[in-house]
């Protein structure tokens, strides 16, 4: 479903992404971890189409980023850190020209446009203009956006940020149920509970590089550090010290 | 949660063309009424002014074009059609940069392009809809500036009513092409050369601006005669033929335009001059035409890589230390006043460091300069040169209050929003709203002294009459200061983060309303004792014992400059007292 190939992206004389090779399989959810400027948001900007690689390639069902943008984005759907929304229109405005953007006829966007507004409790401000709304209303009306064309790949830009306990258990049900049903989630997240509890594979990343990949108990045991926590062995692996074992735990992929 | 199985997106082809254009423009019709009917039910104050001020602006504008075009009328054709060249080609070299740069803004720096290009839609669609919006910001100055224009000159010429069904499919089509090639230079500039489009935009700006001014000013200074002759303008207008170049759009515009203006003598001989303009409407549409589809192609190859350049810029790091005026600044002076000049550090530094505030300063007031430098050029009697000194007054003043209104006003609206870094320093409230004051009002005076110095200089008007321009010049510092603050903690804005918006909305209206109200005040309290004090002067028959006698005498001079001290005192502590109590109430 999401394949990097040997992707580097230089900014002058920097490397944010240094030849990441990664595949991401239909049905799995795969949260990407780093400390701050590590390289996550330009890989995820690479993978939603605002930025090309150097070198390599980023593919989303077969289609090239660059060369098939749009056929891949009909695949895509994508939530940013911050909310972006038009503010003189309201929460079913937008929702309906997110609908007819991805061609879904009238009839069957108006049953999603429901849908959306109901699993994500949007009835109370759904004909309000959107300049009224706080932070967590208006990342759950992006959400509502990113779902309502039933999109085969949902990235997710540290996606519970604004967003209240209550709606932050919607989304985790919501993310469980549609990768069930075949959708593939690359989230970037700081939360470490979240990606631990979430997701099925994860993949660390450090000054451009991946440094691990896998799951959870692989980390324990390529680390060989027992029983401890997932903050534990983020920290280890992503302070200066460790620097002797990149190379191993890279190289293991 | 609701599951509904429903058909993949993978099964739904991407929109045609058509559909993209569709929905594109049903998303601007749609903000758009819902822009009109926020304004119309939240904003009526401001709507009222703008229609109101706009009507004034045109009427005004009607009337003076109509004036001139009667007075010159009688004069050859030729001139009106150099007249037409100038303005056309001016206001298409302005387009070209104004929509160039609107079209950055829209197009690589706006959070909408960022959305709509996470969609599966055609970049020159993207680019169609950005530039929709950059053709109406741009040329709805030459709209406003151009329709009563013509609209004169059609009627003083007598034209056919065909010449005025034709003045906006002219108008629309002229402004596509300049328009459109500021955009395709502005896609070229960030594709090519992204690291270096800051530079290369500066540089061209720099280069046209100072071509601009260059030939602006050999064109009114090198002439052999004197100014305002009838030797001078043909000299001068003969200079200014160089823009009646047949391959610009300007010159099909200006022929077309005259070509629809004549009325022959019978009925074929008009109808063959509205084909003749129909011609060059034509060649206006085609050319217009053409340029969009261009423009599209530019888009499709080059918008999502100059975007994705741009992504990866990364900003220069610059490492700031604090100057030594700020440090004079801070430490200098008794301890008891050490909180407010901390603060008055705080937002000198900020606006130094702030671009949109000094470089929309310095052009301004840069351009009012050079107006005021070119007066020489003119030889004004006293009495004209005195009304022309306190009209310059009166601009000063204007171009203050729109600063003011614009910078110094959401200032205190903004603190609100840091109030929990304010609000934790053993700092009094009084004291944030005394060091906006101080700011506004020392930032402004030696700017504005400056200007009505240089254009009193230019002017040659009388010392006396130059002190009393700069003790009004001060007044109105003062006042405009203390309206913008007062007015600007009496209502702030704490949600709002854009000051651009927090300026534009009741309390900014108001602000600019009463700082207008405040200038034409101040200037017509001193300028017409002066005035007539300066008549009585020179033609010594006013008598001494009516009303206006006493107010052209040395006494009502004095008294009007009381005035101006009563006005000027009022609006700068009346809104502070006010400011400061509603400040102290503030709940963040």
């Amino acid at each position: 479903m999401i394949e990097f190939g040997h992707v580097t992206r230089r900014y002058g004389e920097k490397t944010a992404v240094d030849d990441l090779s990664l595949a991401i399989p239909r049905g799995e959810l795969f949260a990407l971890l780093g400390p701050n400027g590590a390289g996550k948001t330009t890989t995820i900007k690479m993978l939603v189409g605002l930025l090309r690689p150097s070198h390599g390639h980023v593919r989303v069902c077969g289609h090239d980023l660059v060369t098939d943008s749009r056929a891949a984005h009909m695949h895509l759907g994508y939530v940013p850190d911050e909310p972006c929304l038009y503010d003189k229109l309201t929460a079913r405005e937008f929702l309906r020209f997110i609908a007819d953007m991805y061609g879904i006829p009238r009839h069957l966007a108006a049953k999603r446009i429901d849908r959306e507004i109901e699993c994500f409790e949007l009835q109370e401000f759904a004909d309000d203009l959107a300049e009224n709304y706080s932070l967590g209303m208006k990342q759950r009306l992006v959400f509502a956006a990113a779902f309502i064309h039933d999109p085969d790949v949902i990235v997710l830009d540290e996606p519970m940020v604004g967003l209240d306990p209550r709606s932050v258990r919607i989304v985790k049900d919501l993310l469980k149920a549609r990768t069930a049903e075949g959708m593939t989630v690359f989230m970037s997240t700081h939360t470490l509970a979240m990606a631990e509890e979430m997701a099925d594979r994860m993949g660390i990343m450090v000054r451009g590089r991946l440094r691990f990949l896998g799951t959870v108990a692989e980390l324990r045991e390529q680390m060989a550090i027992e029983s401890t926590s997932l903050e534990h062995l983020y920290l280890e692996l992503t302070s200066s010290r460790t620097t002797l074992r990149e190379t191993t735990l890279a190289g293991d992929e | 949660m609701m599951a509904i199985n429903s058909a993949s997106t993978t099964a739904t082809p991407p929109l045609s063309i058509e559909r993209e254009s569709r929905l594109l423009l049903w998303l601007r019709t749609t903000t758009a009424s819902h822009l009109i009917g926020t304004m119309l039910t939240q904003a009526r104050l401001r709507v009222a002014l703008v229609v109101l001020l706009s009507v004034i602006f045109w009427v005004a504008l009607f009337g003076l074009f109509f004036e001139a075009f009667t007075f010159i009328d009688s004069m050859h054709a030729e001139v009106i059609s150099l007249l037409f060249n100038v303005f056309f080609s001016s206001l298409m070299v302005m387009m070209v940069f104004s929509t160039g740069i609107l079209m950055y803004g829209g197009l690589y720096t706006s959070e909408e392009a960022k959305l709509l290009l996470t969609c599966p839609l055609r970049p020159e669609a993207i680019h169609a809809h950005k530039f929709q919006e950059a053709l109406w910001f741009s040329s709805w100055g030459f709209v406003l500036l151009g329709s009563p224009m013509l609209v004169s000159y059609g009627i003083v010429r007598d034209a056919p009513w065909t010449f005025f069904v034709m003045l906006l499919p002219f108008m629309v089509s002229f402004v596509v092409i300049p328009a459109t090639v500021g955009s395709i230079l502005c896609m070229l500039i960030v594709a090519g050369l992204p690291r270096l489009r800051v530079h290369a935009i500066s540089i061209s700006i720099g280069i046209v601006s100072l071509g601009l001014i260059w030939t602006v000013w050999t064109t009114l200074q090198s002439t052999q005669s004197e100014t305002m002759t009838v030797a001078w303008f043909e000299e001068t207008l003969s200079r200014l033929t160089m823009t009646e170049q047949k391959t610009l759009p300007s010159w099909w515009l200006s022929s077309g335009l005259l070509d629809s203006s004549l009325r022959g003598e019978t009925p074929a001989q008009t109808w063959a001059s509205t084909v003749e303009s129909l011609k060059f409407l034509g060649l206006l549409i085609a050319n217009a035409l053409l340029l969009n589809l261009i423009a599209g192609w530019v888009a499709r190859w080059c918008y999502r890589a100059g975007y994705s350049h741009l992504q990866a810029e990364i900003p220069q790091r610059r490492q700031r230390k604090i100057s030594w005026f700020d440090n004079l600044l801070a430490h200098s002076g008794p301890r008891w006043g050490s909180p407010l000049r901390l603060l008055l550090v705080k937002d000198l530094q900020i606006f130094r460091r702030d671009a949109t505030q000094w470089s929309q300063f310095m052009i301004f007031f840069g351009l009012l300069g050079l107006y005021f430098f070119n007066l020489k050029s003119f030889n004004y009697t006293h009495a004209y040169a005195s009304i022309i000194g306190y009209l310059n007054l009166a601009v000063v003043g204007l171009i203050l209050s729109t600063f003011t209104t614009r910078f110094v006003f959401p200032s205190i609206s903004l603190e609100g929003r840091r109030f929990w870094i304010l609000g934790l320093l053993p700092v009094s409230r009084d004291h944030i709203v005394w060091s906006k004051f101080l700011f506004a009002f020392g930032g402004g005076l030696l700017p504005c002294l400056g200007l009505v110095v240089l254009s009193d200089s230019m002017l040659s008007v009388p010392r006396n009459t130059m002190l009393i321009h700069l003790f009004c010049c001060s007044m109105l510092c003062s006042g405009l200061s203390g309206i913008a603050v007062g007015l600007g903690a009496c209502m702030p804005d704490l949600r709002e983060s854009s000051p651009a918006k927090i300026a534009a909305g009741f309390g900014g209206t108001l602000s600019l309303v009463l700082s207008a109200l405040f200038i034409i005040a101040v200037v017509m309290t001193t300028a017409l004792p002066s005035h007539l004090n300066l008549l009585r002067r020179s033609m010594g028959q006013m008598p001494s014992e009516n009303f206006l006698g006493f107010v052209s005498s040395s006494f009502g001079i004095a008294t009007s400059l009381g005035i101006v001290v009563v006005l000027g005192l009022l609006a700068t502590f009346v809104p502070l007292v006010f400011g400061v109590r509603a400040f102290r109430r503030l709940e963040p």
